[in-house]
């Protein structure tokens, strides 16, 4: 009987995945949960690029033109200059006007899932069970982060593969062909995405700690998120106007931050401060 | 023999204050050891302390021969906890709840599901093992909770209120449930409020007050330092009258003699006694239904020990301590 153990020990990953299993089971079955993780996505992937894509399908060509060429943004208008003038208007609001919009789902997702994972194990009291298992502070937490970072990816790849199909559909009459995927949207679902996940997730595990039921974590997280969301609507249309390589870019910043984010909140992440913050 | 824990100035404080403070103990394998105090007595904080949930400010502790702090895991691993909310996740069912646990503890799927289905029948829940435990009363979530911490076989329980809320034939169940643990030979640490079934499961008994432990052995041992003396009772279906009570305070090896409501509390040198009290009280025409020497429990004892703590805190008077030195509550 007894001893000491010493050493980092490796990863346990079947305590991992139990737990991650465990939470998304657990999600699948909170209606509180899946439901704006489905009527979120539907209204911004599909709803919105039906309504705005066959509005723009029949909208004149030659203010579009006009607008283009005289705008600030000349140079980096540059990629859909290069679509014929009928197909512009279609190309510019679906490609690269809604498009960006996906980035908002793994901001949505690591959101909700977040303050479930943290402050729901508080709110439900299941945190303790969790305490008193032999899982180390590092496993339980990357269980957690794995929890919601997990189908915000997802999510949002699939969210990406329906949105380039219902773009593609609503286009069709006037381009003739698949405009999505292109080099940049595909840069910004596979590399920027999972990053914008994870930097969101960072943010909410800190505020999601800290609150004591997801109510509190998601009213936080809210301020926390909705400037992201902002900035992220704002600025991901420029983004998918960059060359590849400045999409590619701009991923690698975020990832920096996003890693340097939960490494800070991993260092934090102690039994002993989940069960102090009780 | 390698105790089954051992703390020693064992601390742990809060914004609030300190939750536990130089807490001294050791405890050998196979006790059923009661941890009693109020509410904020520092209980739960211990039983985190002991399981490397909390580290402790100052202090250290070994269980099992495993520091807490520094090897949690090892200690979590042969440790069973019984929180005193039952923590279960209402969007599973019971199994899902147990089977999870099964696997971090380290069963493979198939002998998490056989493990998990032995416990639920084993608590009476075979037939909701598929049932959402959001349904659940009380006394089921609390069958499911101890299904949980027992999983693993573990060799020290920490058992937190596993009564509470539980009907009558629940709490029967449970306290014979974890006197077949104890007989088994596992160490149970037993946090409770519930006095009775400590006293019926508990052969050590600990009093924690403000995070202080303030009285730490077995109930008998503590009892002997409370009391000098052999506790009994006359039945006399009455209160008797003055002169009885002071008859019975007159006969040799009678220590002391009070009245109650049916009739007189005594303090005996020994049970020799016990037959030349009720020769006097028969003689003065007292009817005496019934005549029984009476060992302190671990409730007098438990109450004595907080009376003379409150004594010493200045919460009672002199009076107060004397009363309690008497087994009044």
């Amino acid at each position: 009987m007894g001893g000491t153990v010493s050493g980092t020990p490796p990863v346990d990953r079947t305590a991992v995945l139990t737990i991650v299993g465990r939470d998304l089971r657990a999600v699948r079955r909170s209606k509180a949960i899946t439901l704006p993780m489905l009527l979120v996505p539907v209204s911004l992937l599909v709803l919105l690029p039906v309504a705005v894509g066959l509005l723009a399908r029949s909208a004149p060509t030659d203010s579009v033109q006009r607008a283009l060429e005289s705008s600030v943004l000349e140079r980096l208008a540059d990629p859909i200059l290069q679509f014929p003038p009928r197909e512009r208007l279609v190309v510019l609001v679906l490609g690269y006007l809604l498009s960006p919009l996906l980035l908002v789902l793994p901001l949505m997702v690591s959101a909700v899932l977040a303050a479930d994972a943290f402050a729901g194990e508080k709110e439900r009291r299941t945190l303790e069970v969790l305490l008193h298992l032999p899982i180390s502070d590092r496993d339980l937490f990357l269980a957690k982060v794995l929890s919601a970072y997990v189908p915000a990816v997802l999510i949002t790849w699939v969210g990406a593969i329906v949105y380039a199909v219902v773009a593609n559909a609503v286009a069709w009459p006037v381009t003739g062909r698949l405009f999505l995927p292109f080099s940049q949207f595909v840069a910004v679902v596979a590399w920027v995405a999972p990053a914008v996940a994870l930097l969101a997730l960072g943010l909410l595990v800190i505020v999601s700690s800290r609150a004591r039921t997801t109510q509190e974590a998601n009213q936080l997280g809210g301020a926390v998120i909705l400037p992201l969301v902002f900035v992220a609507a704002a600025q991901a249309s420029v983004l998918m106007l960059l060359p590849v390589l400045g999409v590619v870019a701009v991923g690698l910043a975020v990832w920096l931050a996003a890693l340097g984010l939960l490494w800070w909140n991993a260092r934090y992440f102690t039994r002993d401060r989940l069960a102090s913050a009780g | 023999m390698t105790a089954a824990i051992e703390a020693e100035g064992l601390t742990r404080g809060f914004a609030s204050g300190l939750a536990v403070d130089h807490v001294t103990f050791r405890l050998e394998p196979g006790r059923v050891l009661a941890l009693l105090g109020p509410n904020g007595a520092g209980k739960t904080t211990t039983v985190r302390l002991l399981d490397g949930v909390l580290t402790p400010h100052a202090g250290r502790s070994s269980v099992l021969g495993f520091d807490p702090t520094a090897d949690g895991d090892e200690v979590r691993r042969r440790t069973g906890v019984l929180t005193e909310n039952a923590g279960l996740d209402d969007r599973l069912t019971a199994a899902e709840n147990l089977q999870y646990v099964a696997r971090v503890r380290g069963f493979g799927p198939e002998g998490a599901r056989r493990r998990v289905q032995e416990l639920l029948e084993r608590f009476g829940m075979g037939d909701r093992r598929d049932d959402l435990t959001s349904g659940f009363s009380t006394g089921q979530r609390k069958r499911i909770a101890l299904a949980r911490a027992l999983l693993h076989d573990p060799e020290l329980l920490f058992l937190d209120e596993p009564t509470s809320g539980l009907d009558p034939a629940g709490t029967r169940d449970v306290i014979a449930l974890i006197d077949e643990l104890a007989a088994e030979g596992r160490t149970v640490v037993l946090a409770t409020h519930f006095l009775g079934e400590a006293g019926r499961l508990a052969d050590r008994m600990a009093v924690l007050h403000r995070g202080r432990l303030r009285a730490f052995g077995a109930p008998d041992e503590l009892a002997s330092e409370l009391w000098s003396g052999l506790g009994a009772e006359l039945d006399l279906g009455a209160p008797p009258d003055e002169a009885t009570v002071a008859a019975l305070a007159a006969v040799p090896g009678v220590r002391r003699a009070e009245a109650h409501d049916e009739g007189v509390r005594l303090v005996l040198d020994d049970r020799d006694v016990l037959p030349r009290a009720v020769a006097v009280a028969v003689g003065r025409g007292c009817g005496v239904y019934g005549a029984a020497t009476r060992r302190p429990t671990l409730e007098d004892v438990y109450f004595a020990i907080e009376q003379r703590i409150a004594a010493e805190e200045g919460e009672l008077g002199t009076d107060g301590f004397a009363e309690a030195r008497w087994g009044a509550r």
